[in-house]
């Protein structure tokens, strides 16, 4: 239960001038759900988006399982070799705030599409696949559906389903419901929820204080280009001690 | 003096002989230089910087330079650098080249057009650069840009004429030749029905196809 699936060492990260990360460090646990919450703009989705190479870093190491597949300027880390790197990247599955379904091609076609490009499967094989993850998330019936037929938590739910066929031992969700409709957002929250019951590993970025409340097993807020905490989710939200995290929690809750 | 329809009748087989060579054209761009587009658009959009360049130039020369230019300066140029080819596959070549710049810069731009979400959808899925080109973007940007295809595919057909300039036989020199040898315009008149006809054909299979896959499903 303990071992380490990511582990992210002296994290330095800026847009031109802009500095986004400045020395963040994270270990996150097989089995381990986290919540990363904090205000806009504080680099809670590019640190997301560092594990799984959407951003390269300007300093530090990324590690996931073991596999160092970031490093710069990190003394006693260097990167692996391009295929292990490629495997350890395999391991992590990405859902993004605004979908990204490819719009040419069914809910179906979208869940088997890596499966049959990058796994190489026959297309028998992988609609067996698509079937059993469209079904997880409830969409069995959509599996013929373009995406622009679909409502914002279906999209969503088949976002989640495609990037679960890959069979990844982390997921990644980076505000996977802020760009819904309000009354779309508890089907999201429900899938994932129940990810976190199969204790799938993952890291939620998000702005939805009670699930974060109910589901994380750690929440981590981010303010300042830095992690200013690392707690279990009664000790943060029943116990704020940094005045940071008092005046965000009182504007979210 | 015979009526319009019997003119019509009688100037049909040499015409449709001319129709030939410009069939034959349009069928080897359609064939090679549209797949060719699609691959210079996609290398032009993620293609390693000196590649970029080299096709940079290259759509420079084809499309800032008159086709009736190209196709008689490769024609007379090539067997003084003793490039000996047959005629056919020099204009043949010629064509299409200058419609693979055209058209890779028409998917090119339609390619821009999608959003960086589905690049990283992708990659986040692991799919190669080659991969997301091939599934993911090149289908969606030859959708979005099948109405301007089809306006250079009728372009393609009009200039298949400019083979005339390296003493091939083409529709219209054919309905030149009739109308200088029998003193009457009609010719021209039969030749303006079937490019006509044409135009009609390839608009229709455009809309079919723009039905079919549809921009925005």
């Amino acid at each position: 239960m303990n071992q380490t699936m990511i582990k992210m060492i002296d994290i330095h990260k800026s847009f031109g001038d802009h500095p986004v990360l400045s020395g963040v460090n994270l270990k996150v646990h097989k089995g381990e759900s986290i919540a990363i919450i904090g205000p806009s703009g504080a680099g809670k989705s590019t640190l997301l988006r560092c594990i799984n190479k959407l951003e390269t870093i300007d300093k530090g190491a990324i590690e996931i399982e073991g596999t160092v597949i970031a490093a710069k300027d990190e003394p006693g880390y260097s990167v692996a070799h391009k295929h292990e790197v490629k495997a350890a990247l395999a391991k992590t599955g990405m859902v993004f705030q605004s979908f990204n379904l490819f719009p040419h091609k069914t809910a179906m076609g979208n869940v088997i599409e890596a499966l049959l490009t990058v796994k190489k499967m026959n297309k028998a094989e992988a609609i067996k696949i698509g079937e059993k993850q469209l079904a997880r998330v409830g969409l069995a019936d959509k599996a013929d559906a373009y995406p622009s037929h679909l409502s914002g938590g279906q999209k969503q739910r088949v976002a989640i389903a495609r990037a679960l066929a890959m069979d990844p031992d982390v997921m990644l969700f980076d505000e996977p419901t802020s760009a819904l409709d309000p009354e779309l957002v508890g089907e999201v929250l429900e899938v994932i929820r129940r990810l976190a019951e199969e204790n799938m590993t993952m890291l939620i970025v998000t702005h939805e204080m009670s699930f974060a409340r109910e589901v994380a097993d750690r929440v981590i807020f981010i303010d300042g280009q830095q992690i200013v905490a690392n707690a279990s989710p009664q000790e943060f939200f029943d116990n704020p001690e940094h005045p940071r995290i008092r005046a965000f929690l009182e504007k979210m809750l | 003096m015979t009526t319009i329809g019997e003119y019509f009748l009688e100037a049909l087989p040499l015409l449709l002989d001319g129709l030939i060579s410009t069939l034959i054209i349009f069928a080897v761009v359609v064939a090679i230089g549209f797949p060719l587009s699609i691959i210079v658009a996609s290398l032009k959009t993620i293609g390693p910087k000196w590649l970029r360049r080299v096709l940079g130039v290259y759509t420079w020369i084809f499309r800032g330079t008159p086709l009736l230019l190209q196709l008689v300066l490769v024609y007379y140029a090539l067997p003084t650098i003793g490039v000996v080819l047959s005629d056919n596959l020099v204009i043949l070549i010629v064509y299409v080249l200058s419609v693979t710049a055209y058209e890779s810069e028409v998917i090119r731009g339609g390619m821009a057009g999608i959003e960086n979400g589905q690049y990283e959808a992708a990659k986040a899925l692991g799919m190669s650069r080659v991969q997301i080109m091939r599934r993911i973007i090149a289908p969606q940007a030859v959708r979005k840009v099948l109405p301007t295809t089809c306006s250079e595919a009728i372009i393609l057909i009009k200039d298949t004429t400019l083979i005339a300039a390296v003493g091939e036989f083409d529709l219209l020199r054919h309905a030149t030749s009739l109308v200088t040898s029998d003193f009457r315009i009609d010719a021209y008149v039969v030749a303006l029905i079937l490019y006509l006809i044409i135009a009609s054909i390839l608009t229709l299979i455009f809309s079919k196809l723009e039905k079919r896959y549809p921009a925005s499903i």
